[in-house]
């Protein structure tokens, strides 16, 4: 009963709503969350439900594909760090209020120390062990070798290595061209700009939470929730045919789900209007080229009047400008994604005829 | 804690914690190398060793026991005797071994010294030639001269060696025979216990010694090992990585060490021998050797991979072996693996991948099995199976119904043939899991009342020739016992002897009484052909009392359960609902389809649907039925690749008891083919078509093997079974045997012979037909297929006259040529007698009474024999003396008496005395006197009224 419920729930739609719902109070009420009780708390509310679903045959057959034993590592991981962070920054935060300084600028802790030894034997420790836990796994886990590829019988599901599944999830929402090209581009440059963008001299060299809150809830928005999520959807609930499987569903290579999905060209002229498709293609995606080019341009003066009037003048246009540019990319994942699961819309912009599809 | 100025952390602390890591790391990497050393293949080896050599020491044991210490003493003091002997002439033998010591000194030199010479002269002939041909004469001439002398020079070398070498020989000699006592005592003992001497040293490469130890080391047992990977590399079969077509490489001899040496049968496995080695695979002098066709070529999974018990994809025969295995070895389905191995039983499928062009194949008495029974049910009727396409319809025609039976028992009979006939090979189309609901059931009957009338109605009206007069029943059963119907026919009634040949081509005879025209049975036992043109069924040249008392017998038979049945009429409500949604609103509209219906009259429908329904089931797939002529497409799915098919395109539906593998999916759609569709919603005209053929176990597991063997491997020229021209014609031959079911009677060649083997004295059966073609004349046996005469008049079981085309009777006559490598034509026999011989072999026929059992033409006994008068058109020369020398050796079971033979193969004279007792001549003699006598023609063959 519960299990069902759970397989209900994790439909893409509920869970990221949940999950996006969570990150935004999680953040809202640092307070709470910037505590051990509650990192305490967490850990064994998480293990113990962890524990729970592991004990379900078909969850267990999921998680323990030697493929996915590094995404269970690296949900501990993120967790851990995530947590760890916010903690220090919140206590950091407190100090801060109370004029103290951030812990990393009382006098002890600006002490400088030699980097030989403490640095670089450290790191050859941290070598060291890596190595001993990457042999120790190897042994106890076979690489999952299997049959030389046969290019009339693909393996169902087909699926990215681990650190791909993301992008191969978003591309249930774009053409690949986007999804494959233009948005991974899009994080690459955009990783690479973060230094150039961000001028905020603060927080350099201790952490903080509330001297960053735009820069730390961008980020990690765009890490947690269209990224880790998304890949864990792509490995523990997709299933063959890259269907989607709740986390105690029997992986039945046969399930059928109904998606029909349709333009919102057609949306307009066919549904609303109750008219062929006109034969010009501009024409025909005119909705679609309005929807685009408001969303990008449309929206400036509107952010400019909730945020910009602070941020612009600080960054300068051209930081301001590309940064805006870059957020409104990064949300438009998420926002296509509803569109899809409200509307069935395939494309705001579908011009197959110049391989362009929004 | 103090720390220095500069420090995070106590360097010294930092050290033991380094300290302690390293050790760790190296622990870590020494733990890795034994994870990748330890392998369970080694373990496998290991124990071989040990089995290997208790085989060794009971093999000592045995010839201990089998040799005589009497014998063993004696000859050891022999040898020390001759010792002694040798001792006393201890001088003269060193002086010899100097001797000899000097002049293989001087050969040695002589070689050296022939080497150089040699080498030099063939050095300056090249220079000098080259001179020559560079026109330098005078440089030309010089070099000759040196050549001439360094040619002299090996040339007189190699006189002296020969010299040295003839003086050797003769020294030695004069060793040898000093030695000569003891040398033949010592050979005497090497023959009495060289056996164990061979044994011990065998058992010495058991050993786990030190050296044995090391070269199975770890790091340095890459030089030397003995515990070590085992394979072959196969070029007869291939392995498919997909675009490239890789030898095969086998390691199962890895783990299963003993499989191709004999002496490890009582052994488990993976230590047992293979227990066809000798003969069918594995071993060198059979049929297979492993170092040419591997494994997996046979017995699929994945040959290459030793990693562990599950890796080459070990398949258990059934749920009690699955069970052992997982507990022994932790089996699991393999993974991704598409052709895992062939459970053990249905192995015998794999020879159909390379055997393309047999239907019969030798030693594979399983998949012979099964492939009869697809021919029998007519698998290949609805489906396409590459290398079927040549059979003819499994089930009767229809074209001519009206004339056999009524329209009510064809409704009744389609209805459910098992009520009729519980063994019809008729299978069941209605009343299955997926079409019992009260409506399905309603609309299945109209459909068999459509195609019922249908058939009836075409039906072209057939008059029968004779009339049935009525006949005596036990006569009539005594018949069918004897005269042969029981090789193709099992028969409700008669002896359960005569049941047991199994014989299923023809139907099984129950009810008759209640199914036939009186008229039409006689006519038909008669002569088949009348009624159906192309019939299998021949004509046992019955008289007319003998036809009308078979017929009484039959006739008595009756269901009158099954005769009493009445077929509700045609729902026309559900007729025509059939007909517009099923078919006529396939491509229009309900409404235009509705109209169209409309246009047609109540007859007219009735016939539609018929018409359709036949279409929709398939029946013209097995019987000729007017208005299907032609080429129609067959109704089920090609099964040509159907081995090979990826199990993820089977459909299992809700059946999740049903193991996902090949093997299970088909056992169970044979077992119950409509299983599929239950639970899943499907309209009716979308039903699963397969109908039921109520198999037994056996007959499934046979004919599965015959489906898993249908795969789509890509074979190699060389691993192909490639006929010769005189095999191709014999295989060519065969099938038209098996067409019309001579196998049910004979033995051809070691296959089939049900018949025969019913016979107490298969010499009163139907006889063998060993090297048929080396055994007949070709004219003779043409002849004889056409114009069917007795040949032992002393045998009741008749050979047929079967309705064979043109076509056939040639394809059969030559492939029995073809089959013994025999010519078409041969010379007529003329008899030429050598002087005195005529009169041998009247002396040699008098004292072997040949009279006796041949008595045909000579006396009036009962004859115990074929007539000799007719062996001169019948039989070929070659075979009558091959035949007269061992007749056994074609036919173990004749009382033909091998006078000739001692009984282990040789050749003795019969008759003393006579032709200088050499058995050849003798022979020679006897088939000579034999053609003298024959005539110039065969018999007369039967007619009509005999």
């Amino acid at each position: 009963m519960i299990k069902e419920a759970i397989n209900y729930l994790s439909s893409p739609l509920y869970s990221f709503t949940a999950f996006i719902v969570l990150f935004v109070v999680a953040l809202k009420r640092i307070d709470i969350v910037g505590t051990k009780k509650f990192g305490l708390g967490l850990l064994i509310v998480t293990l113990a439900v962890f524990g729970w679903m592991v004990a379900d045959p078909v969850f267990f057959s999921v998680i323990s594909l030697p493929d996915n034993i590094p995404i269970i590592i690296l949900n501990g991981l993120v967790f851990w760090s995530t947590w760890y962070a916010l903690y220090k920054g919140h206590q950091n935060d407190l100090r801060i209020e109370r004029g103290e300084g951030p812990i990393e600028g009382t006098p002890e802790n600006r002490e400088k120390v030699w980097a030989w030894p403490n640095l670089v034997y450290t790191e050859l420790f941290c070598g060291i062990l890596c190595t001993i836990f990457l042999i120790v796994w190897a042994i106890f886990f076979k690489a999952p070798l299997e049959e030389p590829a046969n290019p009339t019988w693909a393996p169902n599901p087909a699926k990215a290595p681990w650190y791909f599944l993301g992008l191969q999830e978003m591309l249930v929402y774009f053409d690949p061209w986007m999804a494959g090209v233009v948005l991974p581009g899009l994080i690459l440059v955009g990783l690479i700009a973060i230094p150039f963008i961000d001028v905020n001299p603060k927080g350099n060299g201790y952490y903080t939470f509330k001297e960053r809150k735009f820069a730390i809830s961008g980020f990690l928005f765009g890490w947690l929730a269209l990224w880790i999520f998304l890949i864990q959807v792509g490995t523990f609930l997709r299933g063959p045919n890259w269907t989607f499987y709740g986390p105690f569903e029997y992986w039945d290579a046969h399930k059928v789900v109904a998606e029909n999905n349709i333009n919102l060209s057609e949306i307009m002229w066919i549904k609303l209007f109750n008219v062929g498709l006109p034969k010009n293609i501009f024409v025909r995606e005119i909705f679609g080229l309005l929807a685009t080019f408001g969303y990008m341009f449309g929206l400036l003066p509107l952010i400019y009047k909730k945020w910009g009037k602070n941020y612009l003048p600080r960054m300068g246009a051209i930081r301001y400008y590309i940064m805006v540019f870059l957020v409104l990319g990064m949300m438009s994942l998420p926002i296509k994604m509803y569109l899809r699961w409200f509307f069935n819309l395939k494309y705001v912009l579908a011009m197959p005829e110049f391989e362009l599809n929004l | 804690m103090k720390r220095e100025p500069g420090m995070a952390y106590d360097t010294k602390v930092l050290n033991k914690v380094f300290a302690v890591i390293s050790v760790c790391f190296l622990l870590v990497v020494i733990w890795m190398v034994f994870d990748d050393y330890i392998r369970p293949w080694k373990a496998v080896q290991i124990k071989a060793l040990d089995i290997e050599k208790q085989k060794i020491q009971e093999k000592i044991k045995e010839i201990d026991g089998s040799i005589d210490g009497e014998k063993l003493k004696e000859l050891k003091a022999k040898i020390a005797e001759a010792e002694k002997g040798v001792e006393a002439q201890q001088e003269k033998v060193e002086k010899i071994n100097d001797a000899i010591s000097e002049i293989q000194r001087k050969i040695y030199v002589q070689n050296m010294v022939n080497g150089v010479n040699g080498s030099q002269a063939a050095a300056f002939q090249f220079q000098y030639e080259h001179a020559l041909m560079q026109n330098h004469p005078e440089e030309a001439k010089k070099l000759k001269v040196t050549f001439d002398d360094y040619k002299k020079k090996e040339m007189a070398g190699k006189d002296n060696l020969k010299g040295l070498q003839a003086e050797e020989t003769k020294v030695q000699n004069e060793l040898k025979a000093i030695l000569a006592d003891k040398t033949a005592a010592e050979k005497e003992l090497k023959n009495l216990v060289g056996d164990k001497e061979r044994m011990l040293t065998a058992m010495s490469m058991t050993e786990k010694n030190p050296i044995w130890a090391m070269r199975n080391a770890p790091f340095i047992d890459y030089l030397d090992p003995t515990i070590k990977i085992r394979q072959y590399v196969v070029a007869n079969a291939t392995n498919d990585f997909y675009f490239q077509q890789v030898p095969k490489i086998d390691r199962c001899t890895t783990c299963h060490v003993f499989i191709d040496k004999p002496g490890y049968e009582d052994q488990a496995n993976p230590y047992k021998t293979h227990p066809k080695v000798a003969t069918l695979a594995v071993g060198v002098s059979s049929a297979h050797p492993v170092k040419d066709f591997g494994c997996t070529s046979c017995h699929g999974g994945v040959g290459d991979r030793v990693n562990d018990f599950n890796s080459p994809a070990h398949i258990p025969q059934n749920a009690e072996q699955m069970k052992e295995w997982k507990e022994k070895y932790h089996w699991h389905e393999p993974h991704k693996v598409p052709q895992p191995m062939i459970p053990l039983q249905h192995v015998e499928g794999m020879c159909m991948k390379c055997h393309t062009q047999q239907e019969r194949i030798p030693m594979a008495d399983k998949l012979n099995n099964g492939r009869k029974l697809v021919e029998q049910y007519g698998c290949y009727a609805c489906h396409k199976i590459e290398g079927w396409q040549h059979m003819k319809k499994p089930g009767p025609s229809l074209q001519k119904i009206d004339g056999k039976v009524s329209k009510e028992f064809i409704k009744n009979w389609i209805w459910s043939p098992k009520t009729f006939n519980p063994k019809s090979k008729m299978p069941s189309y209605f009343n299955q899991e997926n079409n019992s609901t009260p409506e399905f059931k309603a609309k299945n009957m109209a459909e068999v009342n459509a195609m019922a009338e249908y058939i009836y109605r075409t039906s072209r009206g057939y008059k029968p020739f004779q009339r049935y007069t009525g006949g005596n029943v036990s006569k009539g059963k005594e018949l069918i016992e004897t005269i042969g119907c029981v090789g193709c026919h099992m028969v409700e009634g008669i002896d359960d002897k005569w049941n047991a040949v199994g014989e299923r081509k023809g139907t099984y005879l129950t009810g008759v009484g209640s199914k036939v025209d009186p008229d039409w049975l006689v006519s038909w036992l008669k002569k088949p052909s009348h009624y159906q043109e192309d019939t299998v069924m021949p004509s046992f040249r019955l008289t007319d009392t003998e036809a009308n008392d078979i017929a009484a017998y039959l006739l008595n038979l009756k269901n009158k359960q099954f005769a009493d049945l009445r077929f509700p009429e045609i729902n026309k409500k559900l007729r025509d609902e059939i007909l517009v949604q099923d078919y006529f609103s396939a491509f229009e509209t309900v409404k235009v389809a509705q109209a169209k219906l409309e246009k047609m009259t109540d007859d007219q429908r009735t016939m539609e649907l018929g018409k359709r329904s036949i279409s929709k089931y398939g029946c013209y797939s097995c019987h000729n039925i007017n208005g299907f002529e032609g080429d129609l497409p067959q109704i089920g799915p090609e099964l040509t690749k159907e081995g090979s098919k990826p199990v993820e395109q089977f459909g299992f539906g809700q059946q999740k008891q049903v193991p996902h593998t090949r093997q299970g999916w088909l056992t169970q759609h044979l077992k119950t083919p409509r299983i599929w569709d239950v639970g899943v919603p499907k309209p009716f005209k979308d039903l699963n078509k397969m109908p039921n053929f109520y198999l037994n176990d056996q007959e499934i597991e046979a004919m599965v093997g015959v489906l898993l063997g249908q795969v789509s491997d890509k074979i190699p020229l060389a691993g192909q079974k490639r006929l010769s021209a005189g095999e191709k014609q014999y295989y060519d031959g065969m099938k038209v045997a098996n067409q019309y079911n001579c196998y049910g009677c004979h033995n051809i060649d070691g296959v089939g012979g049900s018949l025969s083997t019913a016979f107490e004295d298969p010499n009163y059966g139907p006889p063998f037909l060993t090297k048929e073609g080396f055994r007949v004349q070709t004219d003779w046996l043409y002849d004889f297929l056409q114009n069917v005469h007795p040949i032992r008049s002393y045998v009741k079981v008749r050979m047929p006259t079967f309705n064979f085309k043109h076509d056939e009777l040639n394809k059969l006559v030559t492939g029995f040529q073809g089959g013994s490598n025999q010519n078409t034509f041969e010379a007529p026999v003329k008899v030429e007698w050598e002087p005195g011989e005529r009169e041998a072999a009247k002396r040699i026929w008098d004292e072997l009474a040949c009279t006796t059992c041949h008595t045909g033409g000579f006396n009036s006994d009962e004859p115990q024999a074929p007539n000799l008068h007719f062996a001169k058109k019948r039989l070929r020369t070659e075979w009558m003396e091959a035949w007269i020398a061992n007749p056994q050796s074609f036919l173990p079971y004749t009382s033909m008496p091998a006078f000739w033979d001692d009984g282990s193969g040789n050749l003795i004279p019969a008759v003393d005395g006579v032709l200088d007792n050499d058995p050849k001549r003798q022979i020679r003699a006897v088939r000579k006197l034999v053609q003298e006598f024959g005539y110039e023609t065969s018999p007369k063959p039967f007619t009509k009224n005999e």
